[in-house]
């Protein structure tokens, strides 16, 4: 039987973490292969006395365990991983006078004295989108109104008359307060809404 | 028939509340009203204007839009079953003056009340009925209709051909920005009845469940009461005096549902109810869309 020798026995539980062939390789006694068998059958014994069973008693087992100085949390270092977490709010852009060089322009500071109004999406973009079914049926869609929508109703379709000279129908939702145009006008409406300071 | 229709027409219409005791009131004893009918004791005391001169106990928080102004409420107190209004809160108009959306209602509380639902009805199929196997008599030559098993569904005490099968659940998930506008359309709507009480804090001076009683019942608040609370440890007596009590009930904030507002006839919030209801339900507004899910740490998560 080997006796293992205190500066050995650490590598010894380092080599637990090897393959089993590697090991036998490198040492390739019977003895070490019931100890290894020992620990990692734990279906068959109890994982609080594995070595016992085995036959072989590690020497220095406790020793070292009592010279390694306690645990020491240090929260010094989250800074580092805290910097990383996402916002999870949109930020409100910054003041801009005029147009922006990408083209998007900031809402009025006072909402226009209109008896409606059209708020902007949570990406501070003009709530202007466009649909289309079944490969031919185009639709505008208006959302995010508040107050009086027949009146923004009336306005988009004298305006749309007068950019397209032809009378478009319109369906106007007052439940959930959407306003839909027949065809594509998401660009000439946008910038009528942004004209007008929403 | 049409004499007999045109002698019932010509009978007055007024239902004759007479009895045949001179000292007993008009109205009949079993007589239940309807309890939403508007009480006229209700309308004393109108909710502050807008431009009120008194200056507000709470202010909004979180910006209000330019165009919208914020709704304004009296600040009670439970003190005392008489006491006058402590002053004027400011609430934000995106939680609680948004537009009355009744079919979100509908949707959030039919949710409610079936995503939890697993419904155990369960038949037996031909084949999983004991029996069945044998064909009962040959098909042709003994002069009865031809069948191939005792168990098949037009037999007695055979299988059920389409029945519930199963433990079925019904479990889905309504979209999480439409469940927080069931929430803001509730108190919304509670806020316009006049049902939503604002109240400083939850201090009663007894653990008495009349008294609660008494002082709803004083103000005129309605049948049941839900009263809402920041934080999990509440007062002693307001638990002891809710604890006997069927309609009117005590629950944190989270705990705040529309099912629950639409069975209480009034809300009690505390103005710190108001504020944590206020950020978590303004957050939606502005959020983006999760990266990954919102239960993870993000930086500043309300």
């Amino acid at each position: 039987m080997k006796v293992l020798v205190p500066e050995v026995a650490h590598y010894f539980r380092v080599a637990l973490a090897t393959p089993f062939h590697i090991m036998a390789a490198l040492f390739g006694s019977t003895v070490l292969r019931r100890a290894w068998l020992g620990p990692s059958s734990l279906c068959c014994r109890t994982p609080g006395a594995p070595v016992s069973a085995a036959g072989l008693r590690f020497v220095s087992n406790a020793a070292p365990e009592d010279n390694r100085s306690p645990i020491i949390e240090s929260t010094e270092e989250y800074k580092y991983v805290e910097r990383l977490i996402p916002s999870s709010r949109i930020p409100t852009p910054p003041k801009h006078t005029g147009p922006t060089p990408s083209g998007w322009i900031p809402p009025a500071d006072s909402p226009p004295s209109l008896p409606y109004m059209i708020r902007r999406s949570r990406m501070h973009n003009i709530p202007i989108y466009t649909d289309v079914t079944n490969s031919n049926r185009k639709l505008t869609l208006i959302r995010k109104v508040e107050g009086d929508i027949w009146a923004l109703e009336k306005d988009v379709r004298q305006y749309l008359q007068e950019v397209t000279g032809k009378e478009l129908p319109t369906q106007v939702n007052e439940v959930t307060m959407t306003l839909k145009v027949k065809g594509h006008f998401d660009k000439e409406l946008k910038d009528w809404l942004v004209s007008k300071g929403f | 028939c049409s004499i007999i229709s045109e002698y019932v027409f010509s009978l007055p219409l007024t239902p004759q509340f007479a009895s045949s005791f001179s000292n007993e009131s008009a109205l009949p004893p079993n007589l239940l009203l309807p309890t939403n009918l508007v009480d006229p004791d209700r309308l004393k005391r109108p909710p502050p204007p807008a431009d009120s001169s008194l200056p507000p106990l709470r202010k909004c928080d979180a910006a209000v839009p330019a165009h919208l102004t914020p709704v304004q409420t009296w600040v009670e107190s439970l003190e005392r079953q008489d006491s006058e209004p402590l002053g004027v809160a400011q609430l934000h108009p995106d939680v609680f003056a948004v537009p009355p959306r009744l079919d979100i209602l509908h949707s959030v509380e039919t949710w409610q009340r079936n995503y939890k639902r697993i419904s155990h009805a369960h038949t037996k199929v031909r084949s999983e009925v004991s029996g069945g196997g044998r064909k009962p008599w040959k098909q042709k030559g003994s002069g009865r209709a031809r069948h191939g098993s005792i168990r098949s569904p037009i037999w007695r005490g055979g299988g059920v051909s389409h029945g519930p099968r199963g433990p079925t659940s019904y479990y889905y998930m309504l979209p999480m920005k439409v469940r927080v506008q069931g929430l803001k359309v509730g108190l919304s709507s509670k806020m316009a009845q006049d049902d939503l009480h604002i109240v400083d804090s939850l201090n009663i001076p007894t653990p008495d469940s009349q008294y609660l009683l008494d002082l709803i019942r004083h103000r005129h608040w309605g049948e049941s009461v839900l009263i809402v609370d920041v934080g999990e440890d509440f007062s002693e007596n307001i638990l002891q005096a809710t604890a006997n009590l069927k309609t009117v009930n005590v629950i944190p904030a989270i705990g705040l549902n529309v099912h629950s507002m639409l069975k209480h006839e009034a809300i009690v919030l505390t103005l710190e109810t108001v504020k944590f209801l206020e950020d978590k339900l303004l957050w939606h507004d502005e959020r983006y869309t999760p990266l990954y899910p919102f239960k993870l740490p993000y930086s500043d998560f309300p």
